[in-house]
């Protein structure tokens, strides 16, 4: 049996659930693939929690060689790899991680401009993480609909903020997750974009009660990669096992994030939140009113010689074959 | 090598560099790439890492709470603030046997709550209180020692340069650093007063001093004119950060502006002065900064030579008490404080003990008050204790040797050691403040 | 001859890293003052006009590095770099030479530090340059990395040179305590 090293790398800790299922599922389930032949051995090192990147740091420390694989959060790297604000940059289509990951993965295998861009980073793409369910609006008052929205202060973080282009006076106030609390406990904000699992780790019942039910989609944040020397160091065996294991966490991944919505819904509501669904017409509105972010990504890409366009059709289609229509058709001008 | 090997190793040729007289970022520096270069036989991987931790250390949105805070503290001790502060507590404490000793540390933990570094703190109670004491035939070292001891308030009682240094490290909130460092502050403050009083009452002759005559009670007005402007001060940083209205960033920020506002109101700031508390900002900061980056570079190796886990398989194997660990980080401290600054002593062991205690369920914020407490001790001992030296040289008189001031803060290194021990007993002292 | 042309030569440049390097400084300085000035607008701009400077966090970010990378030359300059020297102060009362030779040793080690962090900087910067690579949200706001990158080459390779003329000038008189300049009005 030959050993190999792998050093994982995350700036997250490992209680987050990216990688805490990367301990728990991804590192076990390669070690059974590779046990049934018992050519090789995995020796995992891992080092999570800034130990030897921060959040932000892993793209390029994968890149360097300071870990073979990572845990990249692509949202910080708008520049690096624009292809991968797929997700974020149509929103109102699907509040479904799983679907919303298969989707993803499936156009960075059959198309080549997300894979070109990891490569550019010296690093071969495995599989798209999709940590979140869906955006909803929080507010401090009652919300019924994105009307209520208006002349108030959002707080949000990256792409999200953009969609409050679409609602009149509106003003994004940037913060961390950590901080929508007491934002908005103390009013500097009178509501705040963010997933039900986070309403409920943060305990937002306590200081904006009234969701709307918006669904502004769930995005995909996470992506696991590999450094490109590393990867070529590789036997064919264990590429297998990585490849094969990295499809069946990227489902794993989303199912769980499904699971916790679905509870963190039920919690905010014990703890004293009321949810209003948002009429189909008014989502509408909302989506009409906002600039056609999706087709700006896309003529970026298609300007840099990458089939951005065909990307977004494909990867509407794909969610629409798996029963997601969006309320605006982000392909049509 | 193992891991664990090589983290031994490279803490003793950093302490031999540093000793030797490196400077510390380059010692931290110079040993992690080495360390890595040999470990891995990879010099591009070694360079790897510098290229990644400088630059990505300093790009910390939080980090703009040091060069805030300190500029803030500088206008504050140019604007006169911590000698007002001063003059009321000495008023109030006039009586007492050892009352200015008292007044001094009252006065510091008041001050400390609008500036970030013991530094301002020694050098501005050393011009104050010093003389007073002097005055009134109290013991120079006595003298000395109280302003050294009390001006370690500076840095822990928020906002502090050394939370935010550890808050960094440890991946903490700011905020939440600053909130729970309130309470060992104040603490700690009244074990100074406590332990005054106690060697008024059984050492005399180490206090000395006669009760003060001409001391008047100051007229409410004056009291009001007095510390208004720093109450003012601390109800908008703490207030603003406790609230949620401000980030510790922001508070920094709209602190400085405000203590800029007192000061020429004041009409205390010149254009000179202002020019030389920015300047003094801008090289305490790259200091600092660049300190941090190196450290990173250093934790990061550390990271890399897998430690953290080895040791985190260490713990869950052997039987090693939460008592021991506690020791161990404790005497490690200590010994440190001996020749490094605070903030390098929270650089080189956080990284060493965080998988060591974060595994075992305990707080971070707790941890991270009693590492800046035990590594604050290290201000009061010789031979570098930085405290001391800045007392010494603001003073600038010969009858006062540098030998006296360590002696003289001696009695307050002690009672330090003794709240830290506190501190680590009852987490609850710094805690219960954020629940 | 050759050594008083040497040690002009070193004079001269001596004189022209200093005046960069407080040059420099200045401008790190008013980068300070800009700190201050941006965070409190956005402060006011959200709390009173309900209108958030969204690129606040990216500019903070460009001060940070802007601050420390161009004052380090300065610090350098003036022995500020923080440093333990009891030990050099000591041995330097009872064997002078010897103290100088090691602050020469431990000026060198420092320049070769500064001088791998120039050269593992310098790629990146071309990179970054090509690439025209920036942080922050489209859309939202964005801040280009070549800057940051510049300006922490520069600033290593000015510490690089700073250190090297140390090393080749005499040694500066040894100091126990560096007295801040942190005064009260008393
Ligand atoms: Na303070
Ligand atoms: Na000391």
């Amino acid at each position: 049996t030959e050993t190999i090293k792998a050093v994982v790398i995350d700036g997250y800790p490992a209680r987050a659930l990216w990688v805490k299922e990367f301990s728990n599922f991804f590192i076990p389930e390669v070690d059974k693939k590779l046990a049934e032949t018992g050519n090789f051995k995995m020796d995992w090192q891992e080092s999570y929690g800034g130990s030897i990147v921060k959040p932000k740091g892993v793209l390029e420390g994968v890149k360097l060689g300071l870990g073979d694989i990572g845990i990249v959060t692509t949202i910080f790297h708008s520049s690096k790899l624009p292809s991968q604000a797929i997700s974020a940059v149509t929103p109102f289509v699907a509040a479904d991680s799983v679907a919303v990951a298969k989707a993803v993965d499936e156009i960075a295998k059959e198309f080549p401009t997300m894979q070109k861009e990891f490569a550019k980073q010296n690093q071969v793409y495995l599989a798209t993480g999709v940590v979140l369910d869906t955006y909803q609006v929080f507010s401090k008052d009652p919300i019924t609909s994105s009307k209520d929205i208006e002349g108030s202060k959002v707080a949000g973080a990256g792409m999200n903020l953009r969609y409050l282009e679409g609602i009149n006076g509106a003003a994004g106030v940037r913060g961390g997750l950590t901080d929508f609390y007491n934002m908005l406990d103390t009013g500097l904000v009178d509501k705040a974009m963010l997933w039900p699992e986070a309403a409920k780790t943060f305990k937002i019942a306590e200081v904006a009660p009234h969701m709307l039910a918006v669904d502004l989609g769930a995005v995909n944040s996470k992506t696991i990669t590999v450094n490109a020397d590393y990867w070529k160091s590789l036997p064919d065996e264990v590429k297998t096992a990585l490849q094969d294991v990295a499809l069946m966490y990227r489902d794993h991944v989303a199912g769980i994030a499904m699971e916790r919505a679905a509870a963190s819904r039920d919690a905010y509501v014990a703890a004293g939140g009321t949810i209003t669904e948002a009429s189909a017409e008014d989502r509408a509105a909302w989506a009409a009113a906002m600039p056609n972010i999706a087709m700006e990504w896309s003529a970026n890409l298609d300007g840099k010689g990458e089939p951005g366009t065909d990307m977004l059709k494909a990867y509407l289609a794909k969610l629409e074959a798996a029963g997601y229509t969006g309320v605006r058709d982000w392909t049509a001008e | 090598m193992s891991p664990v090997e090589i983290g031994m190793a490279s803490v003793a040729a950093i302490v031999f560099l540093i000793y030797m007289g490196v400077y510390i970022p380059v010692a931290l520096g110079v040993v992690s790439f080495v360390s890595i270069w040999l470990m891995r036989d990879n010099f591009d991987l070694a360079m790897n890492l510098l290229k990644i931790a400088v630059g990505d250390s300093v790009m910390e949105y939080t980090f703009a709470t040091v060069p805030l805070f300190t500029f803030m503290g500088l206008v504050v001790s140019k604007a006169g603030l911590g000698s007002d502060i001063y003059d009321v507590m000495s008023s109030g404490f006039r009586r007492v046997k050892g009352g200015i000793g008292m007044a001094t540390v009252g006065a510091n933990a008041v001050f400390a709550a609008v500036t970030g570094s013991s530094i301002a703190s020694a050098s501005v109670f050393s011009k104050v209180s010093v003389p007073q004491m002097l005055r009134y035939d109290y013991n120079p070292r006595f003298a000395v020692g109280v302003v050294a001891g009390s001006s370690v308030l500076g840095m822990i009682i928020p906002p502090s340069a050394m939370l935010i240094i550890y808050s960094f490290v440890a991946e903490q909130s700011v905020g939440e650093m600053f909130l729970a460092g309130i309470v060992p502050g104040l603490m700690l403050a009244v074990a100074y007063v406590a332990a005054i009083w106690f060697m008024g009452r059984f050492f005399p002759k180490f206090v000395g001093g006669r009760p003060a005559s001409d001391y008047e009670f100051l007229p409410w007005s004056e009291i009001a004119s007095k510390t208004l402007p720093t109450l003012g001060l601390i109800f908008v940083v703490l207030g603003g950060i406790y609230t949620g209205w401000l980030t510790p960033v922001e508070a920094g920020a709209t602190g400085s502006l405000v203590a800029l506002l007192i000061a020429l109101a004041r009409r205390t700031m010149t254009l000179k002065t202002f020019w030389e508390a920015l300047l003094e900002t801008g090289h305490i900061t790259a200091s600092i900064l660049f300190l941090i980056t190196a450290a990173s570079i250093y934790s990061r190796m550390l990271g890399l030579a897998g430690l953290p886990n080895e040791l985190g398989d260490l713990l869950a194997g052997s039987n090693a008490s939460f008592f021991m660990i506690m020791v161990i980080y404790v005497v490690m401290m200590l010994f440190l404080g001996t020749l490094l600054d605070t903030a390098s002593i929270i650089l080189i062991v956080v990284p060493l003990f965080l998988p060591l205690v974060e595994p075992m369920g305990l707080s971070l914020v707790w941890f991270g008050i009693i590492t800046v407490v035990g590594a604050e001790i290290g201000l009061l001992t010789p031979p570098l204790g930085i405290s001391c030296f800045v007392i010494k040289a603001t003073l600038n008189d010969d009858r006062i040797s540098l030998k006296d001031v360590f002696l003289g803060a001696l009695p307050f290194a002690g009672v330090m050691l003794v709240v830290l021990i506190l501190l680590i007993r009852f987490p609850a002292l710094s805690l219960a403040i954020l629940n | 001859m050759v050594v008083s042309a040497f040690r002009k030569l070193v004079m001269g440049l001596s004189k022209a890293t200093n005046s960069v390097a407080i040059g420099a400084n200045a401008a790190g300085t008013l980068v300070v003052l800009g700190l201050v000035g941006i965070v409190n607008f956005d402060v006011v701009a959200r709390g009173v006009f309900n209108a958030p400077f969204l690129g606040a966090v990216e500019v903070v970010q460009f001060s940070m590095v802007l601050i420390v990378f161009l004052q380090l030359p300065d610090v350098v300059r003036v022995n500020r770099l923080t440093r333990s020297d009891g030990f050099l102060v000591v041995i330097g009362v009872k064997y002078p030479r010897f103290a100088a030779s090691l602050r020469h040793v431990i000026d060198s080690i420092s320049a070769v530090f500064m001088a791998l962090i120039s050269i593992a900087i310098w790629p990146e910067f071309v990179e970054m340059l090509e690439t025209r690579d920036y942080f922050g949200v489209p859309g939202v706001f964005t801040a280009p990395w070549w800057p940051i990158k510049l300006v922490i080459f520069l600033s290593a390779t000015l510490c690089t040179l700073i250190f090297l003329l140390k090393v080749v000038r005499p040694a500066d008189k040894p100091e126990l305590v560096r007295v801040p300049e942190h005064e009260d009005k008393t």
